[in-house]
């Protein structure tokens, strides 16, 4: 899910940067004192998540969680994607520093859609909490990788193929995530409802 | 209802901690390490994980950047290819799913310095000396490559375990996480008490 150094065009490089310092500064505001730990440990979940392989017939790919981190976070999800891909790019080489924008952004902004797309969900009984979870962990990650997908091809036309194959590896992995993040939804649901209700937390 | 939770807590705990000890706890990067062998290159393509690259599409330039040579990995993650080419290489690999690694051969330099003498020892009268010498460089060189591969080997081996993750990175890197979301909510603080 990372896009490697090299690969794109700087226009797209450029613009991926530009929209990602609007949504971190948009995210930071967001932020209440209270929410730091909470996107602390998100920001952890998302930079282990990288490392835990899946493998998809001849080729593998590996969790994301961005679609948790969105719904649990809303606009917080910039930043605290951000800096977990910053670590990555720094510690393991994933991605690069150059293409830290594009990445943010491909990654954060679909979860911050589905977050407020499905978070009323949340609020209603257990069985729509659940399936609201998995549409937005699922929803977020397909976005992400046609996001994904459009970055290569607005480099490259003859990228097109490599954009198929990211959205197709993905897809089971959505499945996967969706599950993951409706367990956890409903989880929080039951133990700490005030987490799944971002709005009231910042008032 | 009690001890559902605790049941919860406990598999979560669980699954947390795998992640550590779990083997496969390596991600997608693409690394590449070829080395020269006379006018052939050979080089391997893997992911961190260690699994080849299969029929990934391997680029070759030289120091001008020209695009010298294309070719494929085999099934094994494995490339070779023949150049005339002495000076430095670059060889971009693309990886499916937009993966990109590259790797750079140093320029062969003391081979040229070595055609530079062999071709003055030839000007020289003494021809039957310098045949000699050729021989032996070439008997030399044999044995030397025999050594060499076990050596290679293990050369590669060690690229290989460079760029596996280690727990230490994983770790530290939570650590920062963590350091630096404290940093923000410091800031944050400063700025609401003034």
């Amino acid at each position: 899910m990372h896009i490697s150094e090299g690969v794109l065009s700087a226009p797209t490089l450029i613009a991926g940067a530009v929209l990602t310092f609007i949504g971190i500064a948009i995210g930071l505001r967001n932020i209440g004192n209270d929410h730091i730990p909470k996107v602390a440990v998100l920001s952890s979940a998302f930079f282990v998540a990288s490392l835990i392989h899946v493998p998809i017939g001849p080729s593998s790919a590996h969790l994301v969680l961005n679609g948790l981190v969105g719904m649990l976070l809303g606009w917080a999800a910039f930043p605290s994607i951000f800096i977990s891909l910053l670590l990555q790019a720094v510690l393991f080489q994933f991605g690069g520093i150059t293409t830290l924008g594009v990445n943010t952004f491909a990654m954060a902004m679909p979860a911050v859609i589905c977050h407020y797309l499905f978070r009323k969900m949340f609020l209603r009984g257990k069985n729509l909490a659940l399936l609201g979870g998995f549409l937005g962990g699922s929803l977020s990650l397909i976005i992400a990788a046609l996001f994904i997908g459009i970055a290569l091809v607005e480099t490259d036309k003859s990228l097109f193929a490599v954009a198929g194959t990211v959205l197709a590896v993905h897809l089971p992995i959505a499945l996967v995530e969706g599950v993951i993040t409706a367990f956890v939804v409903v989880y929080l649901k039951k133990v700490k409802p005030e987490v799944l209700n971002w709005k009231k937390n910042s008032d | 209802m009690e001890k559902k939770f605790r049941l919860i807590k406990i598999i979560s705990v669980i699954s947390i901690l795998s992640f550590f000890f779990v083997q496969s706890v390596l991600a997608h990067k693409v690394s590449t390490y070829a080395y020269r062998e006379g006018d052939k290159i050979k080089g391997e393509c893997y992911f961190v994980d260690g699994s080849p690259c299969k029929k990934s599409k391997v680029e070759v330039y030289n120091s001008r950047g020209e695009k010298v040579i294309e070719t494929y990995t085999d099934d094994k993650g494995l490339y070779l290819f023949e150049t005339p080419e002495k000076g430095e290489l670059k060889i971009v690999i693309m990886a499916g799913e937009s993966h990109r690694a590259e790797y750079k051969i140093s320029a062969l330099k003391d081979r040229e310095k070595d055609k530079e003498k062999k071709e003055l020892s030839k000007n020289s009268e003494n021809t039957k000396v310098t045949f000699n010498k050729d021989e032996l460089r070439l008997i030399v060189s044999e044995a030397v490559e025999k050594e060499m591969a076990g050596l290679r080997e293990e050369i590669s081996l060690l690229h290989k375990k460079m760029d596996k993750i280690s727990l230490r990175d994983i770790i530290g890197g939570l650590g920062y996480i963590i350091g630096v979301w404290a940093i923000i909510m410091l800031i944050k603080k400063r700025k609401n008490a003034s």
